[in-house]
This record gives structure tokens, C-alpha cells and sequence, in this order.
């Protein structure tokens, strides 16, 4: 039997050192310093999560960056690949920086799609930055990637991202409460995670700046029952603000609200928004994108991701990431031609926030702020659900 | 007041749950003197062939009488979990029916990590939602009782009672019945029960089939009320055995009352204590529970002859 | 078996020696050699002392990044090292002492937390690496000691529950300690960032060169794996490891000699989360953060098939174990690597097999000819059904012999997935020729799902080839690769 184990050691050796014989990397100083020549394929990484908990995030947007390449690849005269990297949620920062790494020695990566989720953002950032890697996320909208004193930013200069961040949502979506709703208390949900508990404090601070009563609580993460929680919903609250990233959840608690007789109406944020799971009439949800199926300019897109994945619903979470492909896409096609015909990770680093797009997918025209790394202009939108399920503009 | 039948009503559903679950795992220690970690990934399974059955029959708009629709739910999730318990007993836990205590264990946690993931490669990782909500208009919402100013709606009624018949079905057929009486017999003594003519192997499979079978009913019971992962079952696994042990793991209305109990405990101290910490409690509650009576409340003292 | 035959022993011309047992002198006499050459080699190999391989090993390793100048391949090696270090750990505690310790894993975090909150920016402590390190190893040590002190008096099975509770309360704790009674003492959800990266000899280490991992951890990590390695060694050798050892084999006999048996218990947890909180300050001064999924379930389940694959009991065996199991991990994220990485194991399985029967090379021979048949004719069919994505270069080989679609149409998924473990269920319950006959299209049924359902998601196709191996492990070969068969007395 010993002699099957080393014969068993001996191929498992051989399998080993075949499959990694083909990623052979050179050495680091190289890509650096030489062009990559833009007539070859540049592999375009998208690391966004395909399985676990957050899996239907990666699943919808990487269809739609897919259909991006497709589309404007052979517009700008580029070969591109797309390269899907998955950050299960479940796994913390590991995956994020573990991929980071494998882009970073990659010398067909120019620039690099998401992270999507915020964890995996601050968790990888530096290792790009460190490389000149640009990053461009459709979806991380944590405040303090951004936001705040410098040395406290979780995200560094080479962060890009085409949606508002939180620190947007939070305010605009205590506002339109307080504006149109008429609040006077509000009962604020986080479920011990960055984003919610990110969005739940901007939500907070603005309530209470304007006088109107908060209740805080928390959720662990896996709750699935929340029907303890509803139960502490004092009877005379407006509205239970619910950034959960489950719409199920939001819809779980709608629905409870309902069977103990509480008037509260759940008011959830952009990870809520799901038409096909979130839909008890009369919740509010917020979104930084309106419907696209409402915008006219948008409609050869539209048909084309439905010709390619068909039987699917236009999400909320899938624009963006086109959007995102858009502008890496451009970038590079304008450091390309800069330096006549070869790119590198730098001048393609320099060349995002050079990006303008006229017709752009979530409405209206695209352009980076000068200040920040933020989409300039950008707001939220809130929808309301009507009895049939569909969502309605209202503020 | 009010505070307190709301949290009671939402224990006696949580706990019934758990109750089932519970009993699973009891079922089969008792018997096998394994603990079956892929009991939870059981229970995940049926919750998701319970929702296959609910888009078969209509989904929202139901094609049968309600009453019809939901026991076909149940008892297709019931089937489908029975079928993958006795799977799983044959090909992962018999041939180690004689090996050290250690090598079924570690082949439980390698069948618990092979069955949710291979849900999560077969149906992804979004949620599932039986969607009761819009079934006749709410009616299992808003129809129901009232106890004073609370509502008790007419599904967690359902679910509770529903459980009680399964909980008394499992009595009867453990206490009345020949096959029961087997059962009883092979988990006190395995050797003298084969020697006395009982068929061991179909005993250990008519206890996996009964055990599968009531996590299977859990699943539908519990994805009744709130959308379904594929993530759900190391949890509920966990809460599970918590049930099992407090109650007496072996003895089965021992886990009866520890899903009751465990029930109590989580939705009091969400409730009353602390939305954060209400896990930290109950497992502490386990822990004192191992440390001070391992037995559990009803089980019987493990005396080892040597 | 091979062909065996006692091999000429060692006996003293003289006789028997004053104080020296003849049996025990003789004992080379009764080990089975194999013949021929493979038996020569084997014995001198044996006769190398194990320090010796040690050295070997950790000079090639040690060559690793002369050779391989990726930050990628060697980041891998990196893990892989921690892999091993966590093994080592749990080595002692199920390996040696025999307890089924499902709350590991809580203990490399528990050290990663440490070291987090000893030097980072979040309390304003910045201790010395050379005081916080071992700092961090006696915290994991007495943090073992309290595990187990309840866990004393409870057997197997009630001791996997109660450790694995603790592994659950850790996550719990971590995640929620936020809040704990107003003060923010592990960072929640958020985890703990800058955490400082060790400081030796008036230097920083630093993680990166322009976001290349930097090798000097490697270094690092490998001799901490030497270092424990050796201590870990001397502990088996002692008094202590033998009491372990009878401790394992047969407790209420230990007991009835004499043996501290809950002293004795105590300590393998403690050594062994000893080992995983060392193994923490590496992780979380690397990573420069530390959050609470990570040292969650996944992980503990990656590190016990490590144990169990190299054999428990056999530290050289976990060591093989993980790197095995490490890079496997990271190999099957890819598709082209992974479809390498599947035939050469599936030709490694068959080969092996028809060394022992005839029967399998006709097996082997009949997949190769059905494959051909079925991608030829299925091509005639339709061109859509094999024109799916071609895995370049070296990992095309297989291009014409496995199908694979453009358009997976969505019942095939869990159709063939299904059909192909209900097919391998058949197989073991089928004997002799049956089995064979079946054999022949389950395998080409293996590839096909591999190549188009695994392949698509690779991150649970990666966990579910560990469970896998996991189960069969246990039913086939428990003690793994270099472990000792064990026999439970009862």
C-alpha cells in the first residue's frame, strides 16, 4: 500500500506542478514599467459574489457586464475577457485579497471590475493601489470608502465606483421620511454587517438632527424570524427603516407587521429592491437607479440582455455593473490611443476619471466628480410598491 | 402583557420546530449512538422540495383547496427527506458501523458540507419565499384568533397544531407499534436486540426514515413563515441538537420539551433581554446544561459498564 | 500485497546483549519487506532520521520563490504553510489525543483577535512583535486550558457538541462585540483593520512590494513551522506523548494505570490551541485585518481533511495533507486547472486500479472509446452541443473527448448531477461484473459534470470535492495517507 501512496503523491505532484505550469507569472518589476500591447486580449477581472448568501448579486451583474463587452468591446477596437473572481460573503476578506493578488500578477490586467460588495473593497484596495490597478465597483456603497479623513478611508485613490455611495442614501431617504411622510418615529434596523450598519447611522444622525424619535435594533446577520423584533415595534411607529441585502427579509417583515396589527410601513434601501421578492404594498424602497426599463435610450440594451438570458427580470443591481464595464472600457481605450497603441496599468489608472458618457444607462449623462471618486450628481431614488407589486417612482 | 402572549405565541411556533428537528437527532442516537451533523442540511432539503411542491401545485394561486395544498407540501418534503436519510444511512454511515466512534462523525460533517453545497450548485444561493402572503389575500395572515389584543394568525396555528399531530404520530409509532418497540429495544441494547431476532438494519433505517421525515416537516413548517437558503441548515442543525440535549439526548419527550424549551428561551430573551445576545444565551444555557446535567432534564444517566 | 520476505536481521554475533530484550532486538525481522529494488530503497529510506527530511523539505520549499516569482503562486505557498501550521495544531489534539475538537478554529481566531487588538490602531497599542507574539500563544494556551475544563468529564460525542457550541459563541461574540455594554472591543462586523505587520530586528516587515506579496513572510511562516514542528516532536516523544497515546487507544485502561487522564486531556487542547493562536498572529499581520467569518465552519472542515487525508496521529501525514489539500483548494477556482486537475486524478485512480485487476484496464480503455463514440456523435447531431468553451492550451486534450455544450439547457444541471451520484451509489452496490459494466458510463457521466455543472461554479464545486473526501476517506482508508489503522477497543 505504501508504494500506491507515493505513486499516489507522485501524480497528485505532477497534477500539481502541470496545472500551475501554464499561470507561470514573471517578474513583478516588469508590468510595471512596459506597455501592454491593446491589440492583444486584456483580461478584465470582475470580482463580485457568485455563491453564497450575496450569490444572486454576482450572478445578475456579471450578465450584464458580459453583455457590456459584447457591446462596446468591438466599438473600441479592443479584444476583452471577462474574468469572474468570487467573494462567497460567508469567507470574509480572504477571497478578496487572495484574487487581488492574482490580479495583480496578471500582466493582461489593466483594470479591474468591483469589488461589488464594501468589505472586499477595503480589504483589497491597498494591494491595487499598491500595483496602480484601478478598481471600479457598480455596487459598494459604503460611506467611509470615500468619505472622512484621509487616513481613515477605507479605500484609496485607485477606488472608483458609479453609484452614490451611502452617505447619499442615508440622508436623501431620511429627508423624503421626514419631507413626505411626515415621520415621527422611526424604528432603525442594522443587521451587525458594514453596510447596514453604515446606512442605519447616516439614517439615525439625520432623524434626530430633525427631531424625530429613533428606536434602534439590531439582528444578527442569519435571522431569518424576525418575529421577535416586530413585536418590539412600538404600535405608534411611522415607519421601520430596514437596510437589509435579503430582500426575502424585507418582505418577511413587511409581512409580520401585518399579522400583529402594526401600522409601521418598512422603508428598506437599495438592497431590498427586488420586485420578485420584496413586494408587500405600501413599503417604501430606495434605489440609485430609477427603473431602466423607463428610460427610452436604454431600450436596444434592455433587448439585447433579454435575447441573451432569457426568462430573466431586469434587476436593479445589473445596470450599474454595465455601466461600470462602460467606463473601464473607455478608460482604456483612451490610454490605449494616448500612448499609441500601448497601455499600462498607470495611464489606464489616470484615465478613468477622463471618462464622459453621454447616454448613460441609469439616465441623463455620466461623469466623475472632481472632488471624490463618486459619480458627480448622483441621487437615490424611492419607490413606493403599489397593490400590483410594481414599484413607483415617488421621490 | 400583550408583549408576553406575542412572545409566547411566536415560542410555541419557533419551538415546534425545533421540537421536530430535535427529535430527529434523538431518534437516531438513540439507536446508532451517532450524532447525525447532516441532519440539518435534512431539514434545509425538505424546506426546498416543500417549495418545489408549492410552484408544482400553483404557487400563490393554489389549484387545490388550501387545506389539501398544504398537507401535499408537507408530505412531498416528508417523502423526499425520508428518501435522502435512508440514502445517507446506507452509503455514509453503514460501512462505519463498526469502526471507532470518531469515523461516523467526521463522515457526518463531510455529508453536511457535501449536501449544502451541492444545493447551492443545484438551486444558487437566493432565497426562497413560499409567498403564503398572497395566498387567498392573506388569509392565512389575517384570519385567525385573537387573544386578547394579539392576533394569532391562522398559519402559525396551523403550524403548531400540525407539528402536535406529528409529535403524537412519532409517540404512538415509537410506543404502540411492534416496529416501535424494536427501536426501543436496539437503542437500549444493540447486541442482545439482534440476538433476540430484530433485524438491526431495518430498525436503523425505519428510525432514519422517521427522523428525515419530521425534518422534512420542519422544513416546509419553517419556510411557511419565512424564505429558505441553502445556508440554513448548519444553524439549524446547531439549534437542534441545543434542543436535543437540554431535553435528554435519547429520550424523545425529552426533545419535545427542549424545543419547547429552547423556543422559550430565544424568543424571551430576544424579547426581554437583548436582540443581539439572545444566541449567547441560549448556548450558554447549553453549556451550563452539558457542564451541570449532561443528561438533559429527561434523559437517563449514561453509565458506562466496563 | 507485493511478494515478501523476511528480511535478514540485525542479531549481534556475540548473542543476545545483558538487558536487551531478543524480541525487541529482532523486531526488523519481522517487518515485511517488499523485494527487489522498491525494498531496498524503501529501507534505506527508512534509516534517514526525520529531522533530516525536515531540512530537506523546508530548504525546497524555502527555493520555492527563487523560482516562482508571482505574488499569486507564492501568497498560495504562504496559506498553504498556515495550512500546515493549523494541522500540526490539530494534529495534537485529535490525532494524539483522540478528542474531536470541532471548535479549533475558534482558537486560530481567537489569536488572530489578539494579536489584532495587541498591535493595531484600534486600542492605540503597538506592543513589541517579540512580546505580542508569544503573548498571543500563552492566551491561546490557557484559552484551551478553559475549553477544556467543562469538556472534562464528557465523552466523544457530547465533547464535538460542546466544542463545537464554543466555535459558534466565538462567532458570536466577535461579531456582535461591537456593542458589548457600550464599548467597541472586537470591531463587530467590520473587523479590526491596520493591524501592524511584525517588526523583527528594527524592521517592518512589510506585506507588500508595489502589491506584490512580499516573501519575507514566508520566511517567517516557514520557521514557525520548523520551530513547531520540532517542539511538537520532542512533546510526542516524552512522557507526555505516550500518555497520550494510551490516552487515545484506550482511556478507562489509562485511567485504571495511573494516567492524569483530565490533566492529560487538558493538555492536548491547550497545545494545540497553542499552535492555532500562533498561527493567528501570522494570519492577521499578513492580512492586516482580521473578521470574524473567516474562522467560521468552512474552515474547520478544510483543516480536518487536511488531518484526516494526511492520516491523524502522523505529523509528517498532516504536513502532506496540507499541501495537498492548500493548493487543491486554490487550483479548482479555476476552470482550465481543474479539468487538468480531474483527469489527471481520474487516469491516477484508474491506473492504480488495474495494477490490481485486469478488469480496470478494460474499464479504463471502454470510457476512453464510449467518450469519443458519444462527443463524435453528438457533434453529428448538433454542433451546438460541443461547441462549449474550449480550455486553452495544455487543458485542451480533452476537447474531443468530453461533451460540452455552448447552452446548458437548465434541467440538465440537476438531471446529470443527480444521475451521476445515483450511478455511483449503483456501482458500489453492484459486484463483480455489473459493477464494471456500470462503472463505464458513470465515469463518462463524472466527466460530463464535472465539465459543465461543476466547472460553472467552482466555489461549492471546490467544498463539495472536500466532502467528498471526507466521506470516502472514512469508509475506504481512515488513517489516511501516512497514519496508523486504528482499532477502537470497546
Amino acid at each position: 500500500m505504501k508504494k500506491a501512496i507515493v505513486l499516489a503523491l507522485a501524480v497528485v505532484a505532477v497534477s500539481v506542478a502541470a496545472a500551475s505550469a501554464q499561470g507561470s507569472q514573471t517578474a513583478a518589476a516588469r508590468y510595471a514599467a512596459s506597455g501592454f500591447n491593446c491589440s492583444k486580449t486584456i483580461t478584465l477581472p470582475f470580482v463580485t459574489p457568485i455563491t453564497g448568501g450575496a450569490g444572486f448579486l454576482g450572478t445578475e451583474q456579471s450578465t450584464w457586464a458580459r453583455l457590456a463587452i459584447a457591446q462596446i468591446a468591438p466599438q473600441l477596437h479592443l479584444k476583452v475577457k471577462l474574468s469572474l473572481g468570487d467573494t462567497p460573503v460567508e469567507q470574509g476578506p480572504a477571497p478578496a485579497q487572495a484574487l487581488a493578488q492574482k490580479y495583480v500578477g496578471d500582466p493582461s490586467v489593466l483594470i479591474v471590475l468591483g469589488p461589488s460588495t464594501s468589505g472586499a473593497v477595503a480589504a483589497s484596495s491597498k494591494t491595487y493601489f499598491q500595483a496602480k490597478l484601478a478598481h471600479i465597483s457598480p455596487s459598494a456603497t459604503r460611506t467611509d470608502l470615500t468619505q472622512g479623513p484621509v487616513a481613515q478611508r477605507e479605500a484609496t485613490p485607485a477606488f472608483f465606483r458609479v453609484v452614490p455611495g451611502d452617505y447619499i442614501q442615508g440622508p436623501s431617504d431620511a429627508m423624503f421620511m421626514i419631507n413626505h411622510l411626515h415621520v415621527k418615529k422611526v424604528v432603525i434596523m442594522d443587521f451587525q454587517e458594514p453596510y447596514s450598519t453604515g446606512l442605519a447611522a447616516a439614517v439615525d444622525a439625520t432623524l434626530k438632527a430633525h427631531g424625530v424619535s429613533t428606536i434602534r435594533m439590531s439582528a444578527p446577520n442569519t435571522t431569518t424570524d424576525y418575529s421577535a423584533y416586530v413585536t418590539k415595534v412600538p404600535s405608534d411607529a411611522d415607519i421601520v427603516f430596514f437596510p437589509t441585502q435579503k430582500p426575502g427579509d424585507a418582505n418577511t417583515f413587511a409581512q409580520q407587521l401585518i399579522e400583529q396589527g402594526k401600522k409601521a410601513k418598512v422603508f428598506g434601501g437599495d438592497g431590498s429592491n427586488d420586485p420578485s421578492q420584496f413586494k408587500v404594498a405600501g413599503s417604501y424602497v430606495s434605489n440609485f437607479a430609477p427603473d431602466i426599463t423607463g428610460i427610452k435610450s436604454d431600450a436596444a440594451v434592455i433587448a439585447a440582455w433579454k435575447k441573451a438570458n432569457p426568462g430573466k427580470q431586469v434587476g436593479s443591481f445589473g445596470p450599474p455593473s454595465y455601466g461600470a464595464t462602460q467606463v473601464a472600457l473607455n478608460a482604456i481605450s483612451i490610454a490605449c490611443k494616448a500612448g499609441h497603441g500601448f497601455a499600462t496599468r498607470a495611464s489606464v489608472f489616470h484615465s478613468v476619471k477622463k471618462v464622459r458618457i453621454k447616454n448613460w444607462i441609469l439616465g441623463g449623462s455620466f461623469r466623475f466628480s472632481t472632488k471624490t471618486n463618486d459619480p458627480l450628481n448622483a441621487k437615490f431614488y424611492i419607490f413606493q410598491i403599489q397593490s400590483n407589486g410594481s414599484y413607483k417612482l415617488v421621490g | 402583557m400583550d408583549t408576553f402572549i406575542q412572545l409566547t405565541i411566536d415560542a410555541l411556533t419557533l419551538g415546534s420546530v425545533y421540537a421536530l428537528i430535535a427529535l430527529g437527532y434523538t431518534l437516531v442516537y438513540g439507536v446508532l449512538k451517532l450524532l447525525n451533523f447532516a441532519h440539518g442540511d435534512v431539514f434545509m432539503v425538505g424546506s426546498f422540495a416543500g417549495f418545489g411542491t408549492f410552484q408544482v401545485l400553483g404557487g400563490a394561486s393554489p389549484k387545490v383547496p388550501l387545506w389539501l395544498f398544504l398537507t401535499l407540501v408537507t408530505l412531498a418534503a416528508m417523502a423526499v427527506c425520508a428518501a435522502l436519510g435512508v440514502a445517507i444511512e446506507r452509503f455514509a454511515y453503514r460501512p462505519l458501523r463498526d469502526a471507532p466512534r470518531i469515523a461516523p462523525l467526521i463522515s457526518a460533517l463531510g455529508v453536511s458540507f457535501f449536501l449544502s453545497n451541492s444545493m447551492q450548485l443545484l438551486f444558487g444561493a437566493q432565497p426562497r419565499n413560499y409567498d403564503t402572503f398572497d395566498i387567498h389575500n392573506a388569509v392565512l395572515y389575517t384570519s385567525g384568533v385573537d387573544i386578547g389584543n394579539v392576533h394569532m394568525p391562522l398559519l402559525r396555528i396551523i403550524t403548531i397544531a400540525a407539528a402536535l399531530v406529528l409529535m403524537v404520530a412519532l409517540w404512538f409509532l415509537v410506543n404502540r407499534t411492534r416496529t416501535g418497540k424494536a427501536m426501543r429495544a436496539t437503542s437500549f441494547d444493540r447486541e442482545a436486540a439482534s440476538m433476540m431476532g430484530i433485524d438491526i438494519d431495518r430498525v436503523i433505517v425505519f428510525t432514519f426514515v422517521l427522523g428525515s421525515a419530521l425534518a422534512g416537516a420542519a422544513g416546509v413548517f419553517f419556510a411557511l413563515r419565512v424564505p429558505t437558503t441553502v445556508s440554513i441548515g448548519f444553524v439549524a442543525g446547531l439549534k437542534g441538537f441545543t434542543a436535543a440535549v437540554i431535553g435528554g439526548i435519547g429520550s424523545i419527550p425529552g426533545a419535545m420539551a427542549g424545543g419547547i424549551i429552547l423556543g422559550c428561551a430565544e424568543s424571551y430573551s430576544q424579547g426581554y433581554i437583548s436582540t443581539k445576545w439572545s444566541d449567547l444565551i441560549v448556548f450558554s444555557i447549553l453549556v451550563a446544561f452539558m457542564i451541570f446535567r449532561p443528561q438533559g432534564l429527561l434523559g437517563r444517566a449514561d453509565i458506562r459498564k466496563v | 500485497m507485493s511478494d515478501s520476505t523476511p528480511h535478514s536481521s540485525h542479531i549481534p554475533a556475540e548473542g543476545p546483549a545483558v538487558g536487551q530484550d531478543e524480541w525487541v532486538a529482532r523486531h526488523a525481522e519481522r517487518r515485511i519487506m517488499r523485494e527487489g529494488l522498491l525494498g531496498t530503497v524503501e529501507e534505506r529510506l527508512r534509516l534517514v532520521p526525520w529531522w533530516a527530511w525536515l531540512v530537506l523539505f523546508l530548504a525546497a520549499f524555502s527555493l520555492l520563490p527563487v523560482f516562482e516569482h508571482s505574488g499569486y503562486v507564492r501568497r498560495v505557498a504562504f496559506d498553504t504553510v498556515l495550512y500546515m501550521l493549523l494541522a500540526l495544531g490539530l494534529n495534537v489534539v485529535v490525532g494524539w489525543g483522540g478528542l474531536l475538537d470541532l471548535g479549533y478554529v475558534a482558537f486560530y481566531g481567537i489569536g488572530a483577535y489578539a494579536y489584532a487588538i495587541l498591535d493595531s490602531t484600534k486600542f492605540g497599542y503597538h506592543l513589541p512583535t517579540l512580546v505580542s507574539v508569544p503573548l498571543v500563544v500563552v492566551i491561546g494556551a490557557v484559552a484551551g486550558l478553559l475549553l477544556g475544563l467543562p469538556s472534562r468529564r464528557l465523552s466523544g460525542d457530547y465533547l464535538a457538541i460542546v466544542t463545537l457550541f464554543f466555535l459558534q459563541l466565538f462567532q458570536t461574540i466577535t461579531t456582535n462585540g461591537d456593542s458589548a455594554f457600550g464599548h467597541d472591543l472586537t470591531g463587530g462586523p467590520n473587523g479590526i483593520l491596520n493591524v501592524d505587520p511584525f517588526h523583527l530586528f528594527g524592521h517592518d516587515l512589510a506585506v507588500e512590494h508595489g502589491g506584490v506579496f512580499a516573501v519575507s513572510y514566508l520566511y517567517v511562516a516557514l520557521g514557525f513551522f520548523a520551530v513547531v514542528f520540532v517542539a511538537l516532536r520532542f512533546v510526542n516523544e516524552s512522557r507526555t506523548g505516550r500518555a497520550w497515546r494510551s490516552l487515545r487507544e484506550d482511556p478507562l485502561a489509562a485511567e485504571a494505570m495511573g494516567m492524569p487522564v483530565n490533566w492529560l486531556k487538558l493538555m492536548s487542547f491547550s497545545f494545540g490551541a497553542a499552535v492555532a493562536a500562533l498561527t493567528g498572529t501570522l494570519f492577521a499581520a499578513l492580512n492586516a485585518s482580521v473578521f470574524p467569518l473567516t474562522f467560521y465552519f468552512v474552515l474547520l472542515i478544510t483543516v480536518y481533511t487536511m488531518v484526516i487525508l494526511g492520516g491523524a496521529g502522523s505529523q509528517a501525514g498532516v504536513v502532506a495533507g496540507a499541501l495537498i489539500i492548500g493548493p487543491l483548494l486554490e487550483l479548482l477556482r479555476d476552470a482550465s486547472k481543474s479539468r487538468v486537475i480531474f483527469f489527471v486524478t481520474l487516469v491516477g485512480a484508474l491506473a492504480l486500479a488495474s495494477r490490481r485487476s485486469r478488469a480496470m484496464a478494460l474499464v479504463a480503455l471502454s470510457t476512453l472509446v464510449l467518450g469519443f463514440v458519444v462527443h463524435a456523435i453528438a457533434g453529428a447531431i448538433h454542433s451546438d452541443w460541443v461547441a462549449g468553451e474550449h480550455q486553452p492550451g495544455f487543458a485542451g486534450f480533452a476537447d474531443h473527448w468530453v461533451v460540452a455544450p455552448a447552452h446548458l439547457a437548465s434541467w440538465i444541471t440537476p438531471t446529470t448531477y443527480l444521475g451521476v451520484i445515483a450511478a455511483a451509489l449503483l456501482c458500489t452496490l453492484l459486484r463483480g461484473l455489473p459493477r464494471l459494466v456500470a462503472l463505464v458510463p458513470t465515469l463518462y457521466l463524472g466527466a460530463f459534470v464535472w465539465e459543465n455543472v461543476m466547472l460553472a461554479k467552482p466555489e461549492p464545486a471546490r467544498f463539495i470535492v472536500l466532502g467528498l473526501i471526507l466521506i470516502c476517506l472514512m469508509i475506504l482508508r481512515p488513517n489516511g495517507l501516512l497514519g496508523e489503522r486504528r482499532v477502537e477497543i470497546v
